[in-house]
């Protein structure tokens, strides 16, 4: 299989910090001493460094990662916008590119002169411009708009004309940065049909985009950057769980304080499997077990523990509480230790917090204030699974997992082609 | 799209791109050629914009030098009396001002061609040397009107139409090739220095005091003339200009062969400086 497109060893610095810009006075200084003035002026930041990859004809690749990983450089040396600092690239076909598209258009000119100006850019013919001119104002649904210059326009209507323009002009490559993701949901929605419709017709796709679910669905395989270096390359499932481990990881590097009160400290916080086993990362649904390690310099008197657990992003989900459940934890002095034992975790594999907090036994006063005392992971083997947006659904979305199934009513076919034969009836008669 | 049209579609083209910078190569050439429509386009569209919200539109392309001409006439003819080569000094100052506007709208429009369309360069390939190319295309669409002007207005002055009029194309080849040559360096440079922005409005006062545009190129030294005429293509077009329209006589073979050495040097060595500086465009903009 020939490769649309290949990297072999592709870094890219740019000129950075105040030297973006040159001056010629700065230049011709820098000349005239030959470089002695201020040594080299020509600070450099690295974009990308020594990625190399081949995406077959007619495969759809992700490239993901953070912001500043090198996504859009990549994509503008794919693109021929901007060229590799050393390496080389091959690129086989005419490639089309949705780089932030709609801040490309012309302002002074119409949609429609846009899309002779584009046509052409994008290597087509007057004649091939003419027949797909109503596709393309369809789907941008600009229709009264046509004829006015662009600088009139909405940004949501240039968007719009802009992304019509490029994804039906066929090219051999289509290269979307991030075109989706400013889009009304209904424009997404048609975005992403078009693109699958495209990588089904067998176009090569790159598509950048931090809307995983979309990157998930249309892509088979992703690449992840970070810092400018490709770190996972493989099947889509596979790079993006490693991905958003990483992010959900990035948010657990927590610094560590010791939690206390006055004369009693919890030291440190330790997950536990059912055999007893110390984990930090569990199975959907497996039961877990919190272990308190605590030191009480005086005796502490029924104090009463709550333990929470919960999603950053979403509050606390579960709570186990001695207020509530009665739990009679008699005197603390010196090191003990507490377990507290959830019987089953049915929560979707992402980073949870474990919060606390201890009161005085009259239920009034507070030992230790509700807090966040650890972090734990939940992961989940999505090897086998194939559901179109298994990862992301499961790894973004809702995080409780309750048992469901679902059912299918019966139903009466017939009736759609009774009806049917009744209204060619009534168009008959 | 159909399986007949996937057919008809030509093999894709291959492009290689490596680091290492621009080497001379007849495929450039030819790539340029394939994107000519591109050209057109941009060119048309440069054309449409410049004159969109004017009332008289394009008669501005006729009024400017007329207008100017005018001016000169009555201060620099009547007032400052300077030698117009035994012509009325109007119609003498309109053929350097038809050159004069040509050459010189083509050299600034092509200057400022890469930063104007930054937008289209940050975001889609293209052969660069497309945008001031066609900046210089779309000057020439000015062109036609005001030598009709010219014409007309030489015929109205008592001038025969003659047989050396049918040479007229080639001071204007002269002023074009110069100006895109002029204009590849200069809008190159314009992305790395914006200073060539505050340069040229000087750089042209000083291409027009050094060519025949106001006063008559016989007033250079006979023993200089020719070094004159020769290194300064614009005056030696200007000069041939009102040879051929004017005076009814043939340009000089040797100056002009030797301008046209010059112009293409020109234009090599701008190109070569714009081939050179291409590859930061898009991360210099």
């Amino acid at each position: 299989m020939t490769a649309a497109i290949s990297f072999d060893g592709v870094s890219k610095s740019y000129r950075g910090g105040e030297d973006a810009y040159r001056t010629l006075r700065n230049d011709l200084v820098w000349l005239l001493t030959m470089g002695r003035a201020q040594g080299d002026p020509r600070g450099t930041v690295s974009a990308l460094s020594d990625v190399s990859f081949e995406i077959p004809v007619g495969q759809a690749t992700a490239l993901i990662g953070n912001n500043g990983a090198g996504k859009s450089t990549a994509l503008k040396i794919a693109s021929r916008i901007t060229y590799p600092t050393s390496g080389r690239t091959v690129v086989r076909g005419r490639v089309g590119a949705l780089i932030e598209v709609g801040t490309g258009l012309h302002p002074e000119l119409t949609g429609r002169e846009n899309i002779e100006l584009y046509g052409r850019i994008l290597g087509l013919s007057g004649r091939e411009i003419r027949s797909r001119y109503d596709q393309i104002v369809d789907f941008a649904t600009i229709p009264d708009a046509i004829s006015q210059p662009v600088k009139q326009y909405s940004s949501g209507m240039q968007l719009r004309l802009g992304f019509a323009i490029a994804a039906h002009m066929e090219p051999d490559i289509l290269v979307v940065d991030e075109a989706i993701a400013v889009g009304d949901a209904p424009f997404q929605y048609r975005c992403v049909e078009r693109i699958s419709q495209l990588v089904k017709e067998g176009r090569t796709l790159v598509f950048v985009s931090h809307n995983l679910m979309a990157v998930e669905s249309l892509c088979e395989r992703a690449i992840l950057l970070s810092s400018g270096r490709v770190t996972h390359d493989g099947h889509t499932k596979e790079v993006i769980h490693d991905y958003i481990r990483q992010v959900h990881a990035s948010l657990a590097t927590d610094s560590r304080q010791p939690i206390g009160g006055q004369s009693i400290e919890i030291r440190d916080v330790t997950f536990h499997d059912a055999r007893g086993r110390r984990v930090t990362t569990v199975q959907p649904g497996d039961p877990l077990t919190v272990r308190l390690h605590y030191h009480a310099s005086s005796p502490i008197e029924r104090p009463l523990i709550n333990l929470g657990i919960g999603d950053p992003a979403m509050g606390v989900l579960t709570m186990a509480s001695m207020l509530v459940d009665g739990q009679d934890s008699g005197v603390l002095l010196g090191e003990g230790t507490i377990d507290c034992t959830f019987a089953s975790l049915p929560f979707k594999p992402r980073i949870y917090d474990v919060f606390g907090s201890m009161l005085a036994g009259d239920g009034l006063g507070k030992i230790i204030g509700w807090s966040r005392w650890a972090r734990f992971q939940i992961d989940e083997d999505f090897a086998g699974k194939d559901g179109k947006n298994v990862v992301t659904r499961t790894m973004l979305s809702a995080p409780v997992m309750v048992p469901y199934r679902w059912d299918f009513g019966p139903q009466d076919a017939a009736g759609e082609i009774r009806d049917r034969d009744k209204h060619a009836e009534l168009i008959e008669s | 799209m159909t399986d007949a049209a996937m057919e008809l579609r030509p093999a894709p083209q291959v492009y290689e791109v490596d680091s290492r910078g621009y080497r001379p190569s007849v495929a450039n050439l030819v790539e340029i050629w394939h994107y000519k429509e591109v050209l057109w386009a941009f060119a048309v569209r440069q054309f449409k914009i410049k004159y969109k919200q004017a009332a008289i539109g394009i008669g501005w392309s006729v009024l400017q030098p007329l207008l100017a001409s005018l001016l000169f006439a009555v201060f620099i003819g009547r007032f400052a009396k300077i030698g117009s080569e035994g012509l009325p000094y109007f119609i003498f100052a309109l053929a350097g001002m038809v050159a004069w506007s040509f050459f010189s709208t083509a050299l600034a429009a092509s200057a400022d061609s890469l930063i104007r369309d930054q937008a289209v360069v940050r975001k889609v390939y293209f052969p660069r040397e497309v945008l001031p190319l066609s900046a210089v295309v779309a000057a020439l669409a000015d062109l036609p009107a005001a030598l009709v002007v010219f014409l007309v207005a030489a015929i109205a002055f008592g001038h025969r139409p003659s047989l050396t009029w049918l040479l007229i194309p080639v001071p204007v080849l002269l002023l074009l090739l110069l100006a895109t040559g002029l204009g590849f360096a200069l809008s190159a440079l314009n992305v790395y220095y914006r200073d060539v922005r505050y340069v040229l409005p000087f750089l042209l006062q000083l291409i027009l005091f050094a060519s025949p545009v106001i006063y008559s190129a016989r007033v250079v030294p006979e023993s200089w003339r020719f070094l004159y005429l020769a290194l300064n293509p614009v005056a030696i077009a200007i000069d041939d200009l009102r040879r051929i329209v004017l005076h009814g006589t043939w340009p000089e073979p040797g100056r002009n062969l030797v301008a046209f050495a010059v112009t293409m040097a020109a234009l090599a060595i701008g190109y070569y400086i714009f081939k050179s500086l291409e590859r930061g465009f898009a991360d210099r903009l």
